[in-house]
């Protein structure tokens, strides 16, 4: 983590609102006790919507700064930073002031935390969501108060998709994707290994909403050419011991694995697969990009060579805005970007393009969700732009083979799918 | 105090409680303290009917979050299913489905005390949140249940901030205002009688298996109106509702404002949900604060909140 | 299934299980001597795999932080226990709120000291190889896990049933005022115990690390299996842990995969059924704690 410790987050979350907070604290305090009489009246409530150039611009920020994803919210907290870093803290001349909230991963404190940015706050757009069952959990509130919400991580299919009774969610005018969608990570790839002959799949991932859709979506890329499933073995998320599953694996003839696990569970089934001795049985590991990114490689190294994984970026992809974006990370911060930065990142940019067309008025958010329907720019992945009937990206998307070369295991690139739009239902 | 002044008091208390957001409307934050007040409220509900389990029949359980998440689930799915936002109609599936998971959860663990009450509990609740989490085509799964139906009774529409307050608030005076008479009354007193010396009550007469029974089920269907109000204010019900850490909350509240007092378990929720929900944005290591508050309220707060308020009032009298 | 397949599936409940009696023997005996459920045995047990972690990277030697993260935990118990637990005994609902609060405080400042990301351990030079065995290739480490389980076992229960120490400890669970009485300094006997506790979980933490890694959450994962290890085996004996922890592993590990869906929930189908058959577990006596 470097320099990067949570007291100096304690100062950069108060300095911009201290008064309203306390003011705050002191308020509730006095309602838990149920005190009568009205002496904590916060006075001079301004009230005033600053929604008008010149004025400041507030982005909430809801990421989980406690519990399992914590590592998720630290990475794009520093991607926003660096982005206002290099913009002289402006986005469209406004100065721009920062809240973080922390969801904790915890669904109704999400949900919560959410209702403050709306009611409290009144910030001018709002940004992050890691768990995708809290994006799904307040998409109608922030969809009934007309809040422009830049989805930077939550990548669940339904979130930007035409979907009957909106249950469990559905797209929104306000509601826009800077990351991806779970079929866009799991799709192409069945499509692209089955069209060049590789036709029997087994299927392991992580039995929660996340990884079975994932499954689901390689398994229709796959059919699409013929392709077959096996057999599948689901673990529950955050499963301890993997040598269970991956002993049913090596007990089965089909050799190419497809496979969805991130974080702490992909480094768990990577080394159990190395232990087990499944490579020298000659299985071969293909997955969504979460398998083998950052957080994974430098823990399990060269072994996950040979691993192929689909993403829409990779932090060897060389191109020159990536080239510039991994120096500006690695000149501010003593680690490499991870991808949650990259799509932070991205959210900030289209947030600032579609300001810049707006002249910094946020005020109409109708005319706001159009700016951002147009937003185009290069990004570090290649092309962005977002779909305009759905506001999920259209992006490339790369298969990245898992190789070590002096030393460093990366992700190279071996091919790219070009231009990839979610279905949309 | 003269029992007018006392009873004039609390109405006012009460008055002031349910009124909370139209007094508050001047405050810059009323609108986000009138939803942290609603949820501490739901909480506290829950956190009573916990109490009642552990304050009062010396029954430690740590799987209630069944029956907050049964409720909850039971309310967003009727609405869903049968079409309807009628309260009455979803608040009445609630109490039932937690009810009905009580007596047949209850029926297997009012024989066992002590830590494998406490584990059996636990055991039991994780499956049911298994089921919870995996059952994805009935409750949305690990994704959650969303559009949970609003809260309408005939025509009135609760949904708007300060109508779902002041529902959870008339619904949270009314399970206090119940659980004080049970605890007052013959029944739970007998309930405190079975938790001190089960023996001499089954010599009395008493049977006192199912009056352990009894009273799980009814803390059951009250953790369910609790699950039902907060699947109305969220409008989702998440699988974490019916999880091991939603027990534990319960668990924490009803120790650090005291077992066994009204008051107690209420004021453990608004020091938990304060310090989760409110405290958590203004400092860095709010898990470490939470920590350190229990271990001072056990070291120095023997009988929780109450019991230090108390000590306090008996010395003022002195 | 095949009975290749049949075999390795039981290695792997069989090392599961071994590790599951080093976290809970420190329970168990924590819970048979002092009467204490520590809920913070899960916090103990991430805390050594952390400073494995850093032993580690400082020295490279595994078996040193085999040494180091023990001896580091009993210092931590020795110096909780007088200080938290000890004006707590017999007070069953205020030792659960303490021993949360302790691992609340714990597992945060682990992240702010070691940060959140995931972690993991290599097995030691030398265990991390594999050998052909029936069914094929087999981690060396996970038999050596096996082999340490039922060592440790071998040699708790000789201090248990052969050393001065053990006798006291025997004592201790069957009636610890008497034991005062009888004048044992039970204060000192006690702080012994929970740091003895604490230590165990510190082992188990480094020994599990090569296998499950090190992340957020993963003392909570700890604290379940433990309680369910010591409360499927029977309260408070070694014999309840040995038992719970090579019925609870095995079972596990097929129901996992056999009852996929309900993976979820298999560990504590167990707890219900082993429970709701014998309440006081495998082998555990008449003994109620409330």
């Amino acid at each position: 983590m470097g320099e990067f410790k949570k007291n100096e987050l304690a100062e950069k979350r108060g300095y911009s609102y201290r008064l309203t907070r306390r003011q705050f604290l002191v308020a509730t305090s006095a309602a838990a006790l149920a005190a009568c009489g009205p002496a904590a009246v916060a006075p001079g409530a301004t009230g005033s919507a600053a929604a008008s150039p010149g004025k400041t611009l507030k982005i909430g920020q809801l990421l989980p700064f406690t519990g399992v994803y914590s590592e998720l919210g630290n990475s794009m907290r520093r991607a926003t930073e660096l982005y206002l870093k290099l913009n002289d803290n402006k986005l469209a001349n406004r100065p721009v002031q920062l809240i973080y909230e922390d969801d904790a991963n915890v669904t109704a404190t999400g949900i919560q935390k959410t209702q403050k940015f709306i009611d409290q706050d009144q910030v001018d757009v709002m940004m992050g969501v890691v768990p995708t069952p809290l994006a799904y959990g307040i998409r109608n509130a922030v969809h009934a108060a007309k809040m422009i919400f830049i989805d930077t991580n939550a990548g669940g299919n339904f979130l930007t998709r035409d979907v009957p009774n909106c249950t469990p969610a559905c797209k929104s005018p306000y509601i826009f994707r800077a990351s991806f969608s779970s079929y866009q990570i799991s799709y192409p790839i069945g499509d692209y290994l089955s069209a060049k002959g590789t036709k029997d799949f087994f299927l392991a991932y992580a039995n929660y909403g996340f990884g079975t859709e994932s499954a689901a979506d390689f398994t229709t890329g796959a059919k699409k050419n013929g392709g077959n499933i096996t057999g599948n073995v689901a673990p529950p998320l955050g499963n301890a011991d993997f040598a269970p599953f991956v002993t049913q694996i090596k007990n089965q003839p089909t050799k190419n694995v497809y496979s969805f696990f991130s974080g702490a569970d992909a480094v768990g089934f990577i080394k159990t697969w190395n232990q087990l001795g499944l490579p020298a049985a000659g299985y071969k590991m293909y997955g969504a990009g979460f398998l083998t990114e950052q957080d994974v490689l430098k823990e399990v190294k060269d072994l996950a060579n040979g691993a192929v994984t689909s993403l829409f970026w990779a932090v060897e992809l060389d191109n020159p805005e990536n080239k510039k974006f991994v120096a500006d990370f690695q000149k501010q911060y003593p680690l490499l970007p991870d991808v949650f930065t990259v799509q932070q990142y991205d959210g900030m940019r289209a947030l600032d393009e579609a300001l810049k067309k707006l002249g910094g008025d946020t005020s109409d958010k109708d005319k706001f969700s159009k700016a951002l329907e147009d937003v185009t720019f290069k990004s570090p992945r290649g092309d962005f732009a977002f779909d305009k009937s759905t506001h999920n990206p259209i992006q490339d998307i790369y298969l990245r083979e898992v190789k070590t070369q002096n030393g460093q295991t990366v992700n190279t690139i071996t091919d790219k799918i070009a231009k990839v739009t979610d279905p949309g239902k | 105090m003269t029992r007018a002044l006392r009873f004039g008091l609390v109405a006012i208390a009460v008055a002031a409680l349910i009124t909370f957001p139209y007094w508050s409307a001047g405050w810059e934050s009323s609108r986000f303290a009138t939803t942290v007040l609603r949820d501490v409220l739901v909480f506290a509900i829950f956190a009573l009917s916990l109490d009642l389990l552990i304050g009062r029949a010396g029954m430690p359980s740590l799987g209630h979050a069944a029956f907050f998440g049964a409720g909850a689930y039971a309310a967003g799915i009727a609405s869903q299913r049968l079409g309807t936002d009628q309260l009455p109609i979803t608040m009445g599936a609630a109490i039932l489905v937690a009810t009905a998971l009580a007596l047949i959860i209850g029926a297997l663990v009012v024989r066992s005390e002590g830590i494998f009450f406490l584990m059996l509990t636990l055991a039991l609740a994780q499956i049911v949140f298994a089921i919870a989490f995996q059952w994805t085509s009935v409750t949305g799964g690990s994704n959650g249940l969303s559009g949970v139906g609003r809260p309408v009774i005939g025509g009135l529409d609760l949904t708007a901030a300060d109508r779902m307050y002041v529902l959870v608030a008339v619904v949270f005076i009314a399970v206090a205002l119940l659980l004080s008479r049970i605890v007052g009354s013959p029944y739970g007193r007998a309930l405190v009688g079975v938790r001190e010396n089960e023996r001499r009550m089954r010599a009395l007469g008493y049977d006192t298996t199912r009056l352990r029974l009894s009273a799980f089920v009814l803390a059951g269907a009250i953790a369910g109106v609790a699950g039902a109000l907060s699947a109305y204010s969220l409008r989702f019900v998440s699988a974490q509702d019916v999880g091991i850490a939603t027990s534990v909350r319960g668990f924490v509240m009803v120790l650090i404002g005291g077992a066994g007092s009204l008051f107690g378990p209420v004021l453990g929720a608004a020091v938990v949900m304060y310090i989760e929900r409110v405290l958590s944005s203004a400092i860095p290591v709010a898990e470490t604060v939470l920590g350190l508050v229990f271990v001072a309220f056990v070291l120095l707060a023997r009988q929780g909140i109450v019991g230090v308020g108390l000590a306090a009032w008996a010395r003022v009298r002195r | 299934m095949s009975p290749e397949l049949v075999f390795q599936q039981a290695l792997n409940g069989l090392s599961f299980g071994a590790l599951l009696f080093i976290l809970a023997a420190g329970l168990s005996l924590v819970f048979g001597m002092m009467d204490v459920v520590n809920l913070a045995h899960g916090a103990f047990y991430m805390l050594g795999a952390y400073v494995a972690l850093s032993v580690v990277q400082r020295t490279g030697s595994f078996w040193l932080a085999m040494v180091v993260a023990p001896l580091a935990l009993a210092a931590l118990g020795l110096v909780l226990e007088p200080l938290l637990l000890r004006r707590l005994r017999g007070r069953h609902l205020d030792q659960v709120l303490l021993t949360i609060g302790v691992s609340l405080v714990v597992v945060d400042q682990i992240g702010v000291v070691w940060g959140r990301e995931v972690r993991s351990l290599a097995a030691p030079a030398g265990l991390d190889g594999s050998v052909a065995l029936y069914g094929g290739d087999y981690p060396l480490y996970r038999l050596f896990v096996i082999g340490f389980g039922v060592a440790l076992a071998a040699l708790l229960s000789y201090v248990y049933s052969r050393t001065k120490v053990g006798m006291r400890i025997r004592a201790g669970v069957e009636d610890a005022e008497m034991l005062g009485a009888l004048g044992v300094d039970t204060d000192r006997l006690f702080a012994l115990t929970f740091a003895a506790g604490a230590a165990l979980a510190g082992l188990a933490g480094v020994v599990a690390a090569p296998v499950f890694g090190l992340q957020p959450g993963m003392d909570l994962d700890a604290l379940l299996y433990s309680l369910v290890v010591v409360v499927v085996g029977g309260l408070g004996t070694l014999g309840g842990a040995v038992a719970g922890s090579v019925l609870v592993g095995p079972a596990d590990t097929f129901g996992k995969v056999v009852f996929q869906e309900f993976a979820l929930a298999v560990i504590f189908a167990i707890v219900a059924l082993v429970l709701l058959l014998k309440p006081t577990g495998l082998l555990g006596r008449i003994r109620i704690a409330r």
